[in-house]
């Protein structure tokens, strides 16, 4: 291992125990006991990140994920004045979107990996894979493990995280415990993989899927995934089923489509139960409890319902009257309500819109041109940002179905709600090639170009 | 031995003229007779952003392709596979390995060419008693009548694209790309928009937007749904 990761590694446990005594200024004890000098660690973080000299105003965008990605590229394509600063905590992107295809082999994990260096290279931005950690909006300072950073504008787009308090899950060790073993694979690729591997060598008895309340991440994804399982579990010819609890009264989106595939090729692998909203979990039976029943299962993929980034909450964003943890936005600006330097984008935006990658980047192109703008002292007409998803339901070769939707304010119900849909649920090889072209396309748009 | 010399020897004149041999070019003409039903087929890989019906949306995201001049459309999906018309989210779909050979491009473009527009796609802010749909006319008829005909016909022969029916925000945004070099169109086009003020080419694309779809061209409402694919 190279020096470079290790000294990476160094800094992200040591930014850890800065975020605890920022969060928490009494408690010093590190992990081997000793006491740390807080101000010391302080001190590093803010010392300024090393940046070249800034030019023209400077956009940073916490999250290189679709929004931030966009967003990035983007504002220097509209603006080649401003200076933009992307930053993750991660090293590479690995795509979420079609990890289901790769889950049943539809795709190599090539396809779906590509790199923040490239990106930044291609299209005239700086990246800097760096942990956001505190956020001092008077001085318009991002607090970051490679040091502080000052902004003009800064971009919130840090995507979700789990909350599994609202599937009954209180304790801490159980919440490590699920994360670990029957991972929800919505947020990052390691888990993806375990759950992929979970599949590959599934022999037999109940495999547990589930599906959130709420507006969770990709709305099609968990009915998809139990349809990419089951492809995977034919071909390996195991004896088993997957039984798919749904917390929602019936299939949330594609509805027809998902049930015919699952009765037309799936009939005897996907048991599906709708209106199971998980109450409890009890790890060690293996036994999940919703309101009506209880499930005894032998693996599982728990997908429990998510927030916004927690990384909003220890900014003091996070609006406390928000069952997501979302921040108070501007519906048709982003900008915090009281901070028009402060925008929220991607999955952890407060807009009822679905949480999929095909509305963050077109929302993202739009919010650039927001941004640009303001600071132009201009103004630019609202746009909708349009979700489109392709969903895989039948494998070698691959067939899918999609949908893609706007949005439009209904001033009735004083919220936005879905304008003009277009449903596809006629399954095609030509549609099941367009999905994968939709992502490369995207990935051209976000890396290369 | 000799054949190898007199080989060697036509080698040496081909390099010595090599100048004269790039110059020239070849060209191979292609014939296809178009199958709709293949057409109908390829078109799903479309379907799902340019809408079953081909009508884009309002919001000027997706051109209105429905009803398009054959060889302009054709022109469009070259440049995007040859790189000479940027656009990365397109560039995949236009691929062989995606959308298929030249006879599967001639197919698909024969069934959106075919396809009835939107009677009621989005139009400018001025209407048709307003001044400024006034003013859009006159500098519409002086810069670019001479292609794109009085009544936003376009001509196919010399690729030059129907305007009448398209979005008002696509024709505004693809204007802003030209006039800010991001995207490469015929050096007169290129000329024409370069010479108009900002408000001029807005005042055109308003009155381009209020041209008459031809009755023929229309789907029946705006509710017709392109049963092919529901
Ligand atoms: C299995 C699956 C299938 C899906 N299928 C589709 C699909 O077919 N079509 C579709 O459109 N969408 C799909 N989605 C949804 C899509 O992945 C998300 O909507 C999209 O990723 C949201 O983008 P984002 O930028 O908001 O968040 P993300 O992509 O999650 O990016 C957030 C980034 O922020 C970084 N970050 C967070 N906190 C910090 C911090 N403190 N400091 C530094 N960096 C930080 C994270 O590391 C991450 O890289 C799917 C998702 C999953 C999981």
């Amino acid at each position: 291992m190279s020096q470079k990761i290790n000294r990476r590694k160094f800094l992200q446990s040591s930014a850890a125990l800065a975020a605890a005594s920022v969060a928490a200024p009494g408690s010093q004890a590190s992990e081997s006991g000793k006491t740390v000098e807080a101000p010391a660690i302080g001190r590093h973080f803010s010392s300024p990140a090393p940046l070249p000299a800034q030019k023209g105003p400077r956009v940073v965008i916490v999250g290189a994920g679709w929004s931030g990605l966009t967003m990035a590229k983007y504002l220097k394509k509209f603006a080649s004045d401003f200076d933009v600063v992307l930053l993750d905590r991660k090293e590479q992107f690995v795509s979420c979107p079609i990890s289901n295809a790769w889950i049943a082999n539809q795709v190599d994990l090539e396809f779906l990996t590509h790199s923040y260096v490239d990106a930044a290279k291609n299209n005239g931005y700086l990246f800097i894979s760096a942990m956001a950690i505190d956020l001092d909006r008077a001085g318009k300072t991002l607090y970051t493990t490679e040091g502080a950073i000052t902004y003009d504008y800064l971009v919130m787009a840090p995507g979700i995280d789990y909350d599994y308090a609202r599937i009954g899950v209180e304790d801490p060790e159980v919440e490590q415990q699920l994360r670990m073993h029957y991972p929800a694979g919505f947020n990052s690729a390691s888990e993806v993989m375990a759950i992929k591997h979970k599949i590959e060598n599934f022999d037999g008895g109940t495999l547990l899927m589930t599906v959130p309340t709420g507006n969770y991440r990709c709305m099609a994804a968990p009915y998809e995934r139990a349809c990419m399982a089951a492809a995977v579990m034919k071909q390996r010819r195991v004896k088993g089923k997957i039984l798919l609890l749904d917390g929602n009264n019936g299939i949330r989106i594609k509805a027809d489509g998902f049930r015919r595939a699952f009765s037309e090729y799936y009939a005897d692998i996907i048991e599906y139960e709708s209106s199971a909203e998980i109450t409890d979990i009890h790890l060690e039976d293996r036994e999940i409890e919703t309101e009506f029943d209880n499930y005894q299962f032998d693996d599982a993929v728990i997908y429990p319902p998510i927030r916004a980034s927690r990384v909003l909450e220890n900014f003091r964003l996070a609006d406390p009257a928000s069952p997501q943890k979302e921040a108070a936005i501007d519906p048709y600006k982003y900008h915090l309500l009281d901070d028009e330097h402060v925008y929220v984008t991607g999955d952890s935006r407060s807009q009822p819109f679905s949480k999929s990658g095909n509305t963050a980047h077109s929302e993202a192109k739009y919010v650039a041109e927001v941004i640009i703008a303001h600071a132009r002292g201009e103004e630019i007409a609202w746009r909708s940002p349009q979700t489109m998803c392709f969903s895989g339901v039948k494998t070698d070769p691959l067939e899918s179905m999609s949908i893609i939707a706007f949005y439009k304010f209904d001033e009735m119900e004083k919220s936005f709600a879905f304008d003009r849909v277009h449903l596809m649920e006629k399954w095609s090889q030509r549609s099941g090639q367009a999905g994968l072209a939709w992502a490369e396309g995207m990935f051209r748009d976000m890396f290369y170009s | 031995m000799w054949l190898f010399q007199w080989s060697a020897v036509l080698l040496t004149t081909a390099l010595l003229s090599h100048s004269v041999i790039a110059a020239e070019t070849m060209t191979i003409e292609l014939t296809f007779t178009p199958d709709l039903n293949n057409g109908r087929h390829v078109y799903e890989t479309c379907a799902a952003c340019h809408l079953p019906e081909g009508w884009g949306s309002s919001d000027g995201a997706y051109p209105q392709i429905a009803g398009q001049h054959p060889y302009v459309l054709l022109k469009q999906l070259l440049d995007i596979r040859d790189g000479h018309r940027e656009n990365s989210i397109m560039y995949p779909f236009v691929q062989v390995r995606t959308i298929g050979s030249y006879q599967s491009l001639i197919d698909v473009v024969t069934y959106i060419t075919r396809m009835p527009m939107h009677p009621r796609h989005k139009q400018g802010p001025y209407n048709d008693f307003s001044d400024e749909y006034r003013q859009g006319k006159q500098l519409y008829q002086q810069y670019c009548a001479s292609c794109h005909e009085d009544d936003g016909r376009g001509k196919d022969e010399a690729r030059i694209p129907k305007l009448y029916g398209q979005h008002y925000p696509y024709v505004m945004r693809q204007v802003g790309l030209i006039r800010k070099g991001l995207r490469d169109v015929d050096p007169v086009m290129k000329g024409i928009v370069d010479q108009l003020s900002r408000e001029e080419l807005e005042l055109i694309v308003n009155y381009v937007s209020w041209l008459e779809i031809p009755e023929g061209e229309k789907a029946p409402s705006a509710g017709w749904r392109n049963t092919d694919f529901y």
